[in-house]
């Protein structure tokens, strides 16, 4: 076979494939020429060794390879345990904590004046409560105001961020100034800023109670200056407060009526009751699901598991502040006083009460 | 052997009129710088350099030193892919 092959073809498979092979050096030569010329010509010109570096940087970067230090010669702790004098209270701190000492030790930075004020106000509490002890006295044996519930609410609000502006519950103000300059202060400041009850003529009380939260603080012993749905206090609180302030006749509150009611009802039922009350102006408010959205800011996003029972009554709603969660009483214009027990009311917490009831009740 | 030698000169002038020559070539190159073998030369060639002194390199000088070093360098992946092709060529257009 092979034979026949060199006779027709004149070529095999071994000539083949050397010239295979010779083929290949060439192309390799070629390759190995066109570099050769390429490094020439960079030799000649100059810039054959432009992209090296020198061979003093080259050392200034080696790697180091030492113990303690790291690749580049750095020493890893070294600030660790250097000690500072402080130059206020002149005691060593060390290094690593000089900053935030430094922060507390001068009195600036956010977290000295809040922890400052949070000082002063429970000093000042320590002082009042021998006088206010007397008052309460009565209070005490109160079934349904119990300071437990109120502890609690306390406990969960502790859960966030000690730093907070929100947390901290002291007083910017001092004791005994009217609730009227109060009421503008919580839309300025973070801080819920309390009401000092003693202070207060019933007049002033009543409206108070109508727009606030009211429930009054174990150890400020002031008001709460939130919103009638304020997540901090059950509604139970809210009604024992107006019953300790206002009397237990409490002709202001409207808790026989509508108690009744929104214990019947379920959350879903709060449109019936809604429109109901559509005297009030209230009209669209949800208390279980849809008009969550429309709720006011706060209460929108979260519902809290617990379903008490009522809440329709949400009409009257964020009223006051800035429609809190619960049953809000109606801040609006029109009625709210028959609406205030409303608040009282076992409900939701957070209920989405939009604080729109009160352009509502304008509108009506 | 003349008719081998007309034999080669044939084949050698098909793989050039048709292109393959070059394509071959260029296969090579990318395939010799991805692999590193030019680097790896160049810096062969630095070595040569300073040896021999930056002013008076010749273009001879290098060619001698590198290009033994260059053929044995070619990683054998690439020889075989190459001669492969190359065969292929000769057995399509080898008469």
């Amino acid at each position: 076979m092979k034979m026949e092959d060199m006779s027709l073809s004149g070529l095999d498979n071994t000539k083949l494939e050397a010239l295979a092979q010779d083929i290949y050096s060439d192309l390799v030569e070629d390759a190995c020429l066109g570099l050769c010329f390429e490094v020439h010509r960079a030799v000649k010109q100059g810039y054959f060794f432009l992209d090296d570096t020198d061979q003093e940087s080259m050392k200034d970067f080696e790697i180091v390879d030492q113990p303690g230090v790291d690749i580049f010669g750095q020493v890893y702790n070294q600030w660790k345990n250097k000690e500072c004098v402080c130059p206020n209270c002149n005691r060593s701190i060390a290094a690593s904590r000089f900053a935030p000492h430094l922060e507390k030790c001068l009195g600036m930075g956010r977290n000295s004046s809040r922890i400052a004020n949070r000082r002063i106000a429970s000093s000042n509490n320590m002082n009042n409560k021998s006088e206010s002890d007397q008052e309460d006295n009565d209070d005490v044996n109160d079934n349904d105001w119990s300071y437990g519930s109120e502890k609690k609410a306390k406990k969960r609000k502790s859960d966030k961020n000690p730093n907070s502006p929100r947390r901290s519950k002291s007083v910017k103000h001092k004791n005994g100034e009217l609730s009227n300059s109060v009421n503008a202060d919580p839309y300025k400041y973070n801080y819920n800023t309390g009401i000092n009850y003693e202070t207060l003529g019933p007049d002033e009380l009543r409206s108070l109670l109508t727009t606030q939260c009211g429930v009054i603080s174990e150890h400020t012993k002031k008001m709460c200056t939130r919103s009638q749905r304020c997540p901090q206090h059950t509604d139970e609180q809210r009604r024992a407060v107006r019953v300790f302030l206002l009397g237990p006749s409490a002709s202001s509150l409207p808790d026989a009526d509508t108690m009744v009611e929104s214990d019947c009802y379920d959350a879903s039922d709060g449109q019936v009751l809604m429109s109901r009350l559509q005297w009030d102006g209230s009209s669209d408010i949800s208390p279980s699901d849809s008009a969550s959205s429309k709720a006011s800011t706060n209460n929108s996003d979260s519902k809290k598991p617990k379903k008490k029972k009522s809440l329709g009554l949400n009409s009257t709603g964020g009223g006051g502040g800035g429609g809190g969660g619960g049953s809000g009483s109606g801040g609006g214009s029109s009625s709210q006083s028959s609406l205030v027990g409303l608040s009282n009311r076992k409900k939701k917490p957070k209920l989405p009460v939009p604080p729109a009831p009160s352009i509502y009740d304008n509108l009506n | 052997m003349s008719k081998d030698s007309k034999m080669r000169a044939t084949i050698n002038q098909k793989l050039t009129e048709m292109g393959e020559r070059e394509r071959l070539k260029e296969l090579l190159r990318s395939k010799l710088t991805e692999c590193g073998w030019r680097d790896q030369l160049k810096a062969h060639c630095k070595d040569v350099i300073k040896e021999k002194g930056l002013e008076h390199v010749t273009v001879e000088d290098l060619v001698v030193e590198i290009t033994p070093k260059g053929r044995v360098l070619v990683p054998d992946s690439v020889k075989k892919e190459l001669l492969q092709r190359i065969r292929a060529f000769l057995a399509q257009h080898a008469t």
